[in-house]
């Protein structure tokens, strides 16, 4: 590719550059463009193969789906002879939607999974010390048919605001209008299937649920979660029950072994290298460092010369030879012959613009300045003298050269060697811990996992209550308490990253109310996103970002609030979580 | 070197930026901002690089097109959507430099070139100006992108580094290093 090189073309205005925006020609073009994209992904229609194959795809699937439906009717008219049990089906839904859906589902509760026979019913005690009663012959399939045979319950509890926010369940709730948030005592998620379908309650039936809570309190209400109404709808005043019995666990998450040897990996180790390093840098720089002597120049007898008595206190390289003149160098396109005629007042020598081998001269008289580029020459026996002391100097210069880059070697040799002793030491360390933190890991999991189980270790008994549930209809329930949401002052949070300053726009924003224990999420991209806070109360962020979680704590929430910023700093929780309980430490919960 | 208002933002300015991008990417409509705050930087760029002042118009368009096109794939990584531009910017230019044989322009003003003498501690004299031009010319791809940028548009390290998709430090290496490479060139023009 050639290059054109410009110089000082002029620049075009303004008012051109604005008469040729044309942003709706730019969103035609863009519609268009995706228009004739889109026509080009249904080319493979015009295949002919294709085309006859799912022609003949879709006549045999017609065929076998009349086959199998007239097949059907046939066998319902006869169960229906034999059944007197015959339903109209419900208008019940037990799928939650993307109303509800996880923000980081490896973190969600997973479902507890139990077998109960539809006509035989069944009791469940879930390691909470939940109960779940079922009746005998209560499950329905969906065009309520009442069932036979083994059905597949789902289910899970929600007992904290980590756990709503890992499950991803609105706490918003709106009640004639007026908005609210659910302070939750114990919430489930309860769900049936037989052979991959979906199973229903049979009208008149109801499930009953002792849901275990360590909330005491007499405040709270029933309430279930309308996914299609997108909204809670309230069942009833809460009823409680009984106190259960508590049981003892102790996670650890590092040990003595494990802080050492991450010590030495992340700061003894990297120290050692680091010092050696720069210990070995000073030295090779306090090497003796030879200057290799200026070559004297021999003298054109062509150029004019100035001669003149330099200052070698500014200019030391100009001390080696003696009676060296300034040659005017060809580049002075301002020289001429009546410059050597002028008794100048005022002469200086500068550097020049090829240090060490040309210099300035500054010639003044009453105000009159010129400037020439000269170059320090020898003439005749001069230049002789000095190319010998030159030839001296030079062989000194290489012969303490070769020591200092011998020397410099050896000790770059000597550098390299302790650093990969160091390398190999931290190396052997980072196993060890590995091997340590899958010790840790283990034994963590073993006791979460004991903990989650167990139900509510850390309560004593007295602190524990039943809250009992009739449901009519499988789905979320919760037992609550709503508090009002702040009404007059909103803000528009920023959220940036601690210590690297990146701003974020997160998928989901969850607002955690300590005082009140409630949570809001919030879609983080609405725009603009407006979220109301009270001044009062100790507020913290919950933060998550294309599957990364991010906290920013009360403190942190305070110090912004009380600046009367609307930034929040938010800090990365690491990547590593696969815990709900590592969730809700980093969350203070 | 200038401070570039268009290119420098605030935290609420990158804010209300990515705003705009997560509505673009649902509205095509809602690009309008992105594309009255970039228009004129990004024919400025392409305008600087270009002999035809329509076929950097034209460019110019291409550029937003694409931009509109691929928003789905665009990722936030700190820094202003304009960089993302920018390497559209200059990946369309080539495209058009190979199909159309369009010619590489470099455009400078005289007194960056006299800035360039300076910053290498060199004297400029105006008879300087036919051999800058030829050691320029001389420069590589990525070399005269750097220089174009630092010395003839004035940008800072961080935006330079923000276009080209590489540290600042590494933009004050290469700089450094084509720096060594114009001073021993700027010599041979005074020996």
């Amino acid at each position: 590719m050639s290059l054109q090189f410009n110089l000082n073309r002029p620049p075009i205005g303004d008012d051109e550059i604005n008469k040729r925006k044309d942003f709706d020609q730019l969103v035609k073009s863009f519609k268009e463009q995706s228009l004739k994209k889109a026509q080009g992904d249904e080319s493979w229609w015009k295949n002919k193969k294709i085309r006859y194959t799912a022609v003949i795809a879709g006549v045999t699937v017609v065929c076998t789906i009349t086959y199998l439906s007239l097949f059907q009717n046939n066998n319902t008219k006869t169960q229906n002879k034999s059944h007197e049990t015959v339903i109209t089906p419900q208008k019940q839904s037990n799928k939650t939607s993307g109303f509800v859906s996880s923000p980081s589902p490896k973190l969600s509760t997973g479902y507890s999974k139990y077998t109960v026979n539809a006509a035989q019913g069944g009791k469940i005690n879930h390691p909470s010390s939940t109960k779940i009663s079922i009746p005998k012959n209560a499950l329905v399939n969906k065009v309520g048919k009442q069932l036979v045979g083994e059905v597949t319950i789902e289910y899970k509890e929600m007992h904290d605001l980590g756990d709503v926010i890992l499950n991803g369940i609105p706490m918003q709730y709106d009640s004639a209008g007026k908005a609210y948030c659910l302070e939750t005592a114990g919430m489930f998620d309860i769900r049936a299937y037989q052979n991959g379908e979906q199973v229903f309650i049979k009208p008149g039936e109801e499930i009953k649920v002792e849901l275990a809570s360590i909330k005491t309190q007499d405040k709270f209400n029933q309430y279930f979660l309308d996914t299609v109404k997108r909204n809670w709808v309230y069942l009833k005043r809460d009823d409680l029950a009984k106190v259960y019995p508590a049981q003892q666990a102790d996670p650890k998450t590092s040990s003595a072994k494990s802080e050492s040897l991450k010590r030495e990996i992340d700061i003894i180790i990297p120290g050692k290298i680091d010092s050696v390093q720069k210990n070995y840098a000073r030295t090779i720089a306090f090497l003796p460092k030879p200057s290799e002597p200026l070559k004297p120049e021999k003298s054109t007898g062509k150029r004019p010369e100035f001669v003149i008595d330099a200052d070698t206190k500014d200019f030391p390289e100009l001390a080696a030879y003696e009676n060296t003149v300034f040659e005017v160098g060809t580049e002075n396109n301002n020289y001429s012959k009546e410059l050597h005629e002028i008794t100048w007042s005022d002469v200086q020598l500068l550097p020049g613009p090829n240090k060490g081998k040309n210099y300035i001269l500054q010639l003044s008289y009453r105000g009159q300045t010129q400037k020439l580029v000269v170059y320090p020459v020898l003439k005749g026996a001069d230049y002789k003298k000095a190319e010998a002391i030159y030839d001296t100097k030079f062989q000194t210069y290489l012969s303490l050269l070769e020591t200092r880059q011998a020397k410099e070697k050896q000790l770059m040799k000597e550098l390299q060697l302790k650093q990969q002793q160091y390398l190999s030491d931290q190396k052997r360390k980072q196993e060890e811990l590995d091997k340590e933190q899958l010790r840790l890991k283990i034994e963590l999991q073993q006791n979460q996992s004991r903990q989650m189980l167990a139900g509510f270790n850390g309560t004593a008994e007295q602190n524990k209550v039943n809250r009992i549930f009739s449901i009519a209809q499988f789905g979320i329930y919760n037992s609550d308490c709503p508090h009002p949401v702040p009404s007059s002052n909103s803000i528009r949070p920023v959220f940036i990253v601690q210590g690297k300053g990146n701003l974020i726009i997160p998928e989901r924003v969850y607002l955690i109310d300590y005082v009140s224990q409630t949570v809001m999420n919030y879609n983080g991209f609405t725009n603009p996103l407006s979220i109301p806070m009270d001044d009062d109360k100790n507020y913290a962020f919950c933060v998550f970002r294309s599957g990364k979680v991010f906290f920013c704590d009360q403190t942190q929430v305070k110090t912004s609030r009380l600046a009367n910023s609307r930034e929040f700093k938010v800090k990365a929780l690491p990547d590593n979580l696969e815990h709900p309980a590592d969730f809700k430490k980093f969350l203070q919960l | 070197m200038s401070f570039n208002p268009i290119y420098h933002h605030t935290e609420a300015q990158l804010e209300e930026e990515l705003r705009w991008i997560e509505a673009a990417k649902l509205n095509p409509e809602a690009f309008r901002p992105l594309y009255e705050k970039y228009y004129k930087a990004i024919f400025s760029y392409l305008y600087q690089r270009m002999s035809s002042k329509d076929t950097a118009f034209d460019t110019t368009s291409q550029v937003f097109l694409k931009a509109l096109t691929n928003l789905k794939t665009y990722e936030f990584r700190g820094v202003p959507f304009s960089s993302w531009l920018y390497r559209i910017a200059h990946n369309e230019m080539v495209q058009v430099f190979r199909k159309q044989k369009e010619q590489r322009v470099v455009n400078a003003d005289i007194n960056d070139l006299k800035f360039i003498c300076e910053e290498n501690k060199e004297v400029f004299f105006e008879e300087y100006i036919p051999y800058l031009k030829k050691i320029i010319g001389k420069l590589k791809e990525k070399e005269l992108q750097l220089v174009e940028m630092r010395y003839f548009e004035k940008r800072p390290f961080k935006e330079i580094a923000e276009i080209l998709n590489i540290s600042e430090i590494n933009a004050k290496v290469r700089m450094y290093r084509i720096i060594e490479k114009l001073k021993v060139s700027i010599r041979k023009i005074n020996v």
